[in-house]
């Protein structure tokens, strides 16, 4: 008893001082500071000095948050357990969150360094006239694919993925948007498609595929490409870097018919309480510079017309990442297609893939 | 014990290379110098300086220590009574019924636990933070604590019980001097499997983290979206080495406890 009794009590010591080195670490950060914001965002998707920098410029400490999933940030955002001041949900979840009325407009007096954005990026059917958000970064649904491990083939159009040689190559990403969406794409029809009839076709389109498709996976594909396990994957601009950061043989592109534009954006939840704090941060990240070292650190790519005359005209000049308009003319938006919609798109993709092997 | 012929020891040591291969493929690469996990290129201690260095990351893996700690070290104490308590229950019906609510909180799955801590939560005005994770872990250990404990108690005889009251001890001489120190192994392994748990859980504790705390499991959930990067590798190496120091203290302990101060013991 005595041993178990002695046991309890240094485990309370060791607790209590592992405490007070935290309070030390943190400063009075927390939530003790007064003039504080709290930022809920992606993992690994800022850069973590400008953080420190924005607290010396301006006196507000941020109090740092992060989510992996958009509707796992809404969760919590909407059961309001945590006063966040800002988030960065991507574009569709904008559009559920403007509806279950959880975001604050932006007061545009407040931000005047939204005049770096680049016009293109802004007044998008997922938030008209930018009420509650502002882009924060951006980038295309592509094809990833290692030259290396294949013989000579080349990738321009969606089509060249049917190509026969392919056997058990590609690796497509589990989501029924996407993969639908590639099938229409392919056809010539709108992402946004409800036509029963396109999207039918789409399908059996998409059904043809099947000899080439290896695997239908998530996010462990960037592991399969850096390891050359897999030789194409149909992927996100921002994951294709993190594959290209890691194996430089990986290239990425997007087809020339068209394909998904996709945006990370800063928006105020209602649970904010430093209104004023939240749209300074807003204000700061928009910074030309400050934007432009953000983009290098992260990789991927930035919205802020202003910030690439500070970044690497190798980067910036990289159609993979900042496509021509030619391209960009091509590239849709996903709007929100009400649930009953998504339910078809969600029954296809299931038929496909019970359709596989 | 009798000596394993060859074909056991073989199998055993399959099974052990596999079990261990990739923690030490993980913190093999968490010295290399080059970015990924593709090729190592050289011996360098980075990626730990990185850990050290990012102050955040420290925070959340002290909170994350500190949390296991205190959670495992409340939950085992009403653990241990609660399992007491429904060994001396007179109602044979109540008592199966306490058991079962027990053992519905092991196998319900983590994310409803989680979901439904955070509306209770919400909805008495607990600010989600420190106390709240804390709070959490320690309900969902007390049932593992309960379960551990059990078995223990009930290997024990009555009649230690009773010739000790016979003798003239107190009920609390009995609790202290008899009953404790004979489940002790029981509450041991009930602490530090309570200890694992809190360290690893995810589920539970994405839904109550908030306000600037955050524990490691929710942490490198996010980070690992953006691609493995190898201070996660150096991380998972420094916790590794955390849990191999646990289980050498917990047989310190437990080897010590079974040595002559357990009088009573058969």
């Amino acid at each position: 008893m005595k041993e178990i009794v002695r046991g309890a009590i240094v485990i309370m010591i060791v607790s209590a001082i592992l405490l007070l080195i935290n309070a030390k670490l943190n400063e009075g950060g927390g939530s003790a500071g007064k003039n504080s914001i709290t930022v809920y965002n992606w993992g690994e998707y800022i850069d973590p000095d400008l953080l420190k920098q924005f607290t010396q410029e301006t006196g507000i400490k941020v109090v740092y948050e992060t989510f992996d999933s958009n509707e796992g940030m809404m969760g919590k955002v909407e059961q309001g357990g945590t006063a966040y001041d800002i988030s960065m949900p991507s574009e569709y979840m904008i559009e559920m969150m403007a509806e279950k009325d959880l975001l604050l407009p932006i007061d545009y007096s407040k931000v005047p360094n939204a005049k770096n954005i680049d016009p293109y990026f802004l007044d998008l059917p997922f938030d008209p006239k930018n009420k509650y958000s502002l882009p924060y970064f951006w980038g295309t649904l592509g094809i990833a694919f290692n030259p290396t491990l294949l013989d000579g083939q080349t990738f321009e159009s969606w089509d060249n993925l049917w190509d026969p040689t392919l056997a058990q190559q590609v690796v497509l990403v589990d989501s029924a948007r996407e993969s639908i969406g590639m099938g229409l794409n392919s056809l010539g029809y709108s992402l946004n498609s409800t036509n029963l009839a396109e999207l039918r076709e789409a399908t059996d389109k998409l059904k043809t595929l099947s000899p080439n498709v290896k695997a239908v996976i998530g996010d462990e594909v960037t592991q399969l490409m850096v390891n050359g396990e897999a030789a194409i994957a149909l992927t996100w601009s921002g994951q294709a870097a993190d594959m290209m950061y890691e194996n430089e043989d990986v290239d990425y592109i997007v087809p020339e018919e068209g394909s998904n534009l996709w945006f990370d954006n800063m928006v105020i939840p209602r649970t904010a309480t430093n209104i004023e704090g939240a749209h300074a941060f807003i204000n700061f990240m928009l910074d030309a510079e400050v934007a432009a070292q953000n983009a290098d650190y992260v990789g991927y790519s930035t919205p802020n017309q202003a910030a690439l005359d500070f970044m690497d005209p190798e980067v910036t000049a990289d159609e993979r990442f900042y496509p021509d308009e030619e391209t960009r003319d091509h590239l849709e938006v996903y709007k929100n297609l009400g649930l009953e919609m998504l339910g078809v798109y969600n029954e296809l993709f299931l038929e496909f893939k019970m359709d596989m092997k | 014990m009798e000596k394993l012929s060859k074909l056991p020891k073989l199998y055993l040591a399959v099974v052990f290379v596999i079990l261990y291969a990739p923690i030490f493929y993980l913190i093999f690469y968490s010295f290399n110098s080059g970015g990924g996990m593709s090729n190592f290129e050289s011996f360098t201690l980075e990626h730990y300086a990185a850990v050290f260095e990012d102050t955040r990351l420290l925070v959340i893996l002290i909170n994350t220590i500190v949390v296991a700690l205190l959670s495992a070290l409340i939950s085992t104490a009403i653990g241990v009574l609660g399992a007491i308590a429904i060994l001396f229950m007179r109602n044979k019906a109540m008592r199966n019924a306490v058991l079962s609510l027990n053992n519905i909180l092991i196998v319900s799955p983590d994310v409803i636990i989680g979901a439904s801590f955070l509306i209770l939560f919400t909805m008495i005005g607990v600010k989600l933070g420190f106390a709240s994770v804390l709070i959490s872990h320690i309900a969902f250990s007390i049932p593992i604590v309960v379960i551990m404990v059990l078995p223990k108690l009930q290997e024990m005889s009555p009649t230690l019980v009773d010739a000790a009251l016979d003798l003239g001890a107190s009920k609390r001489d009995v609790l202290t001097r008899v009953i404790i120190p004979f489940i002790k192994p029981g509450i041991l392994a009930g602490f530090f499997l309570a200890l694992t748990y809190s360290l690893d859980d995810f589920a539970v504790t994405f839904f109550v983290t908030g306000n600037g705390f955050s524990t490691l499991s929710v942490e490198i959930y996010s980070m690992a979206r953006a691609g493995i990067t190898l201070t996660i590798n150096a991380l998972s190496g420094l916790i590794f080495l955390v849990t191999v120091v646990l289980v050498i203290g917990y047989y310190a302990i437990s080897r010590k406890t079974k040595s002559p101060l357990a009088g009573v013991r058969k």
